[in-house]
Formats: C-alpha cells, sequence, structure tokens
C-alpha cells in the first residue's frame, strides 16, 4: 500500500506554517490523493496507471505550495471577529468621541436640564450636548453597515451600534457600586440621583439615538437581502 | 466546456451550495459537484484545496477532522452561517451574468 502522506510530504516542502497546521494539510491531500486512486483502481484500472492519473491532479506541487500558504495565512491579519466586531465598534466609538470633543470645543453650549430654584439651577444636572446626539444615529447605522457587511451575526450588529455608550455605562456602575459600599463613610454624600442622571444624559439618550440609526439601517439591509433572495429564488 | 475564468469565479458558489445540502469531505465535494454540472465543473486537488482553505479562512465554511465508519479519518466541511448569507448574493450575482449573457446571446442570434 502507498504511503501517500510521504508523497505529499516529499512534494510539499518549504511551508511555512505551523507544524500541527502543516501535518494537518499534508494528512488531508494525503487522503483525497489515496480516495482518488482507490476509486481509479475499482474502476479497473492498473495500479501505476492510477497513481499516475491520481498524481496529475497536481502539475506544480511548488505552487500549489504556495497558494496554500497564502490561503492559510494572508486572511489571518484580519479574523472575522476583527471585521465583524472591533473594526465597527472601534470606528463608531472613535468617531463619537471625536465628534463630542469637536462640538465641546467648537460647538454650541450644551442644554442644562435641571430643576430651576429662582435663577439657579439645583443639582443634579444633566448635560446635554444636541448636536451630537443627532448625529449619533448616522454613526449607529454606520457600525451597523459595516458589522453586516462583513457578515456579523446580529450579536455582533447590535454590540457595534451601542459600543459607544458602553465605556460610560460601566462607568456608572463603577460608580453605583462604589457609591453603595461607601457612601456611608463619606463627609460629603454622593448623590444617587447625579448618578441616575448621567445615566439618562449619558448612556439612556445616545444608547437610544445609536440604536434608532442602527437598527434602521439593519432593517433595511435586512430587507435588502430578502427581496434579494425573492429575485434569485 | 467552460472555460476557466468563468470557473474560478463559479467555484465559491458551486462549493457553498453543494454544503448547503450537507457536510462533505474535499474529495465527495469533488466528485458531487462533477456528477451534478454532468462534468462542465471539475475540481483537481490543486484547485480545491487552496480555495477550501481560504473560504475557511473567511468564515464561510468550517472544517473538522472526523473518521469514518471504515476507520479513515476525513477532514469534513460544512457551511457556516456567514456562507449562508454570502450564498444569496453569490446567486444572485450570477443570476444576473447568466441572464445578461442569454439575452445578449438571443439578441445577436436574431
Amino acid at each position: 500500500m502507498r504511503d501517500w502522506e510521504a508523497l505529499v510530504e516529499g512534494h510539499l516542502t518549504g511551508f511555512a506554517l505551523e507544524p500541527a497546521e502543516s501535518a494537518d494539510v499534508i494528512a488531508e491531500l494525503a487522503a483525497h490523493l489515496a480516495e482518488t486512486c482507490e476509486e481509479l483502481r475499482k474502476q479497473g484500472m492498473a495500479e501505476e496507471e492510477a497513481v499516475r492519473r491520481t498524481l496529475s491532479q497536481v502539475e506544480d506541487w511548488k505552487k500549489l505550495t504556495r497558494l496554500i500558504q497564502t490561503a492559510r495565512t494572508k486572511e489571518n491579519i484580519m479574523t472575522n471577529r476583527v471585521k465583524q466586531f472591533w473594526l465597527p465598534s472601534l470606528l463608531t466609538l472613535l468617531l463619537s468621541m471625536g465628534l463630542l470633543a469637536l462640538i465641546q470645543v467648537f460647538g454650541p453650549n450644551p442644554w442644562l436640564v435641571a430643576r430651576k430654584s429662582g435663577w439657579s439651577l439645583v443639582a443634579p444636572v444633566a448635560v446635554v450636548y444636541l448636536p451630537w446626539l443627532l448625529s449619533l444615529p448616522v454613526i449607529g447605522a454606520m457600525g451597523a453597515y459595516l458589522s453586516n457587511r462583513a457578515g456579523g451575526s446580529q450579536r455582533a450588529v447590535f454590540s457595534s451600534i451601542v459600543f459607544p455608550v458602553l465605556p460610560y455605562l460601566v462607568f456608572f456602575l463603577a460608580a453605583l457600586l462604589v457609591m453603595a459600599i461607601f457612601n456611608k463613610h463619606l463627609a460629603h454624600n454622593i448623590m444617587f440621583g447625579a448618578l441616575f442622571v448621567g445615566l439618562f444624559a449619558w448612556v439612556l439618550a445616545p444608547g437610544a439615538a445609536l440604536l434608532a440609526g442602527g437598527l434602521l439601517a439593519q432593517f433595511s439591509l435586512s430587507r435588502r437581502l430578502d427581496s434579494r433572495r425573492i429575485v434569485s429564488n | 466546456m467552460i472555460g476557466t475564468g468563468i470557473k474560478r469565479g463559479t467555484a465559491e458558489l458551486a462549493v457553498l451550495s453543494v454544503l448547503e445540502h450537507g457536510p462533505l469531505h474535499g474529495y465527495e465535494m469533488a466528485h458531487r459537484i462533477e456528477q451534478q454540472t454532468k462534468g462542465a465543473l471539475r475540481f483537481t486537488l490543486a484547485a480545491l484545496y487552496p480555495m477550501l482553505y481560504r473560504m475557511e479562512q473567511r468564515g464561510w465554511i468550517r472544517g473538522a477532522w472526523e473518521t469514518s465508519s471504515s476507520g479513515r479519518r476525513r477532514r469534513c466541511y460544512r457551511i457556516t452561517p456567514v456562507g449562508k448569507k454570502r450564498l444569496s448574493p453569490l446567486r444572485r450575482e450570477w443570476a444576473e451574468l447568466f441572464g445578461a449573457l442569454r439575452r445578449l446571446t438571443k439578441v445577436s442570434n436574431a
């Protein structure tokens, strides 16, 4: 019985893959060749002729080595997780934070939402940057589009949309935890109300704005895909 | 017989289409495609595996080693949700291309 693995290993020289990965490729190609040869033998072909026909499937082993090497390594640079989640998420985060910084420096004064007592505002005060909030649906839609285009799952698309508010959410949750533990021991108590107002102004409202644009984009992309399916069927 | 360039373009569609009906290993896949296309599409080992590995890297298919009842180890490929998502636009693009060619050849034959 012919040792197909030794034969393939002898031909595929200069593989720059991990040893285990290389062994997998050799075993897989050898199994394919062995099966082809067996099939030809079953059809009544003499062994030498069957082997010759089987090996004729590969005209240039060096080229095959190069093609396999490229196929298995080139696209490793950007994995699916990066394309479907990290890239859209970080891009939406970068855009929303950059835009907020620009609006804070060059934009109109923020809208202050609080109870009034005479001429002054009573804490807690919510600081709302309206131009920023209005731009978030576009950023959310961009996150949804990028993740969807890379074949992201529903979860990846959703995470990409709301990613810009996640740092704020983590901050407010951590602050709530710290308050719950240390509030009694502090001379100046932190107001729970302030945290909830902050949570609304920096997490819930921007999150809703991001989702409004993102889900709309996702809905329109899936509808377009459905209509394509109907056309192709 | 279909030319090499067109074949290369249809190869991914052919692989995804046969895997849509269930998992197959490389040899079976090549055999199935050849049978179903009545020999118009033929995959040699040299053409098939670089493409399978590329498609696996893109997350369209997933390969896993399995042992058959005869004790032979084979790497079986399955289509992934990402692959299924890719199949639909691929089908549409090729249907559009062949539709356009059909219309074109009808016009030129008239």
